[in-house]
């Protein structure tokens, strides 16, 4: 909570800071760098250890937990947005287009992220989601000479809004049938009411389901993510991919394990029904796709398809489940910050060179960073040695032991489709011969933001073989200890 | 009496919301949109006072106040989006948002 504050205290500052002539954007970005890294050595200060308690219960009575599980989510939510201001330097001093209040809303952004995980209570999630996708429109939309820009930002502000509303209409039904929106006590209330009628509990809890199946882009409202993905720039694509989908997975595990856990059942057919559809739309929008960018936009709907398969696994095998999702997540911020902020770094000039025809040959001009980018796309495909392979490897024996083989099998046959579109930039960069395109414009590999992927790909490997060469060392094992201890911290009475 | 009953205050607010949700639907204006959006705001808003009524509880009214004080906010980005829009096009019709279509894009 203390790192929450940090983030918030900062963002408040630096929009003060940014009215100064004297200050100018470089500044800006270090002081978001330096408030993340105090927020983030804070967060780790508690990593690991099982506790749970109310902030200053006077002021905030239940709206505001603290415990292990909101504790490593934030620490996933600091890191992504650290890397995003590590990746992303090269970008905004390359574009120019962001001025200083753009960090301001970054950390604004951050800080409601890390609210939605602390929050305990509907009304406090609500703020916590307008705080965070209220800043990100505007990031989106900061380029104003971009038509792509503004477009993507006012689609996302539309739809997002309608989400937002749904969620209030869902809240608004679950308080009539339960009289209170407070975590922990809904699932009391809803325990005494099992027997009776509670359709519009029901009810309710499926609209503030869609609200998240939107954010998260599962099947039915998958259709803005291509588009504000591909309009907004790259650092900020890279950030809405990796760290809003963990927080809003973070509050949607807790509602789900804490409070729906009665009537979860009701949602079974459903959640199948959306976990296919998501899983074959999905592939079939990212193999059509030309533009890297679109694709990895594609296919984190893919993605999200194989998080949803853990996730209704929990109602059988709830805590293998639960930290395969909170591993996965970890899996899935790496290997798609890697891969969007490289790209970023490489279309960082005018001339976008982001479809996959572009990196023809590239590996022969610029190895190193054509051996970055392989990694960040077996990581995404799964295949063994790299963190992505493990993640994949936790869910499908969650699901298995959950007694959904059908749906371990639709992923993995997922995954391999995913072969197909992940390793055609692989085959495109090495197996031809390069084109005469001018390379020139790539920028050489120099710098915080080259150092920052690498350390992001040594990471993805690590990731995968962890543990094995040094032991005591934080690896696979401790991030899947550290997440079932955040599970089991959700259930101390 | 019929007018006192919560029935009817839940009524009245799902017609605004049905009508907000079909101005956002439907129409192609972008102010129009967003005024729809407003308008879905509010019958929430209505749904919670009247059930904080029902139910004899302060709740249901701090939701209604903080999604008055959010949907405040959100007007301010709504109407800066709809300005810069509209400096850019000239129109406020949401058809000649094209950038982001399939076809161009690849």
């Amino acid at each position: 909570m203390i790192a929450f504050g940090c983030v918030a205290l900062g963002a408040v500052l630096l929009m003060l800071l940014s009215a100064m002539p004297k200050v100018r954007m470089e500044h800006c970005s270090l002081f978001a760098f330096v408030t993340l890294l105090i927020g983030l050595i804070l967060t780790l200060a508690s990593f690991g250890e099982l506790f749970t308690f109310f902030p200053l219960p006077k002021f905030f009575h239940k709206m505001v937990i603290v415990d292990s599980y909101s504790v490593y989510f934030d620490a996933i939510i600091l890191s992504g947005a650290l890397v995003t201001s590590l990746i992303g330097t090269h970008y905004f001093q390359a574009k120019r287009h962001f001025k200083k209040e753009f960090f301001s809303l970054f950390l604004f952004s951050v800080s409601g992220m890390m609210l939605l995980v602390h929050a305990s209570e509907l009304l406090s999630a609500f703020i916590a989601l307008e705080i965070a996708s209220l800043s990100l429109y505007v990031m989106i939309g900061f380029q104003k000479v971009h038509d792509k820009r503004v477009e993507a930002s006012f689609q996302y502000l539309v739809l997002g809004s309608l989400a937002g509303i749904f969620f209030l209409l869902g809240s608004a039904f679950v308080y009539a049938g339960l009289g209170t929106t407070i975590l922990g006590e809904m699932g009391n209330r809803l325990d005494t009411l099992m027997g009776k009628d509670v359709s519009l509990v029901t009810i309710g809890a499926t609209l503030i389901l869609a609200t998240f199946l939107f954010k998260i882009s599962a099947f039915p409202f998958q259709n803005w993510t291509i588009d504000v993905y591909d309009g907004s720039s790259l650092p900020v694509s890279a950030f809405m991919a990796a760290t809003f989908k963990v927080a809003i997975f973070g509050f949607i595990l807790r509602l789900m394990l804490v409070d729906f856990d009665p009537i979860r059942d009701t949602w079974d057919t459903l959640f199948i029904v959306v976990i296919i559809a998501t899983l074959l739309y999905g592939s079939f929008l990212a193999i059509i796709q030309k533009s890297l960018k679109r694709m990895l936009a594609a296919s984190s709907i893919v993605h999200t398809g194989y998080l949803l398969i853990a996730f209704v696994s929990i109602g059988y095998a709830g805590e293998s489940a639960a930290s395969s999702i909170i591993y996965y997540l970890v899996a899935y911020f790496l290997s798609a910050m890697g891969a969007f902020g490289l790209i970023s770094y490489i279309a960082a000039d005018e001339h976008v060179r982001v479809t996959y025809e572009d990196f023809r040959g590239f590996a022969h001009v610029h190895p190193y960073m054509a051996a970055m980018l392989s990694v960040f796309m077996l990581s995404l495909a799964g295949i063994p040695s790299t963190i992505g392979f493990v993640g994949k490897f936790y869910i499908f024996t969650g699901a298995i032991e959950a007694g959904y083989t059908f749906l371990a099998v639709c992923g993995v046959v997922a995954t391999f489709v995913s072969v197909y579109y992940y390793f055609k930039l692989i085959a495109l960069m090495y197996f031809y011969p390069a084109c005469d395109s001018d390379w020139k414009d790539v920028p050489s590999l120099k710098g915080i933001t080259p150092l920052t992927i690498g350390l992001i790909a040594v990471a993805i490997i690590w990731g995968g073989i962890g543990n094995t060469f040094i032991a005591y060392f934080p690896g696979v094992d401790f991030l899947i200890d550290t997440a079932r201890l955040s599970y089991m911290s959700l259930f101390i009475k | 009496m019929i007018v006192s009953s919560l029935f009817s205050y839940v009524l009245v607010a799902m017609l605004l919301f049905s009508i907000g949700l079909l101005g956002v639907i439907a129409r192609k204006n972008i102010f129009v949109i967003y005024m729809s959006i407003e308008l879905m705001f509010n019958a929430i808003n209505l749904l919670f006072v009247a059930l904080a009524q029902y139910r004899h509880s302060y709740d249901g009214q701090i939701f209604a106040v903080v999604i008055i004080a959010t949907a405040a906010a959100e007007a301010a980005v709504f109407l800066a989006l709809i300005v810069v829009l509209f400096r850019r096009k000239k129109s406020l019709d949401a058809d000649v948002l094209r950038a982001l279509s399939q076809k161009e894009a690849a």
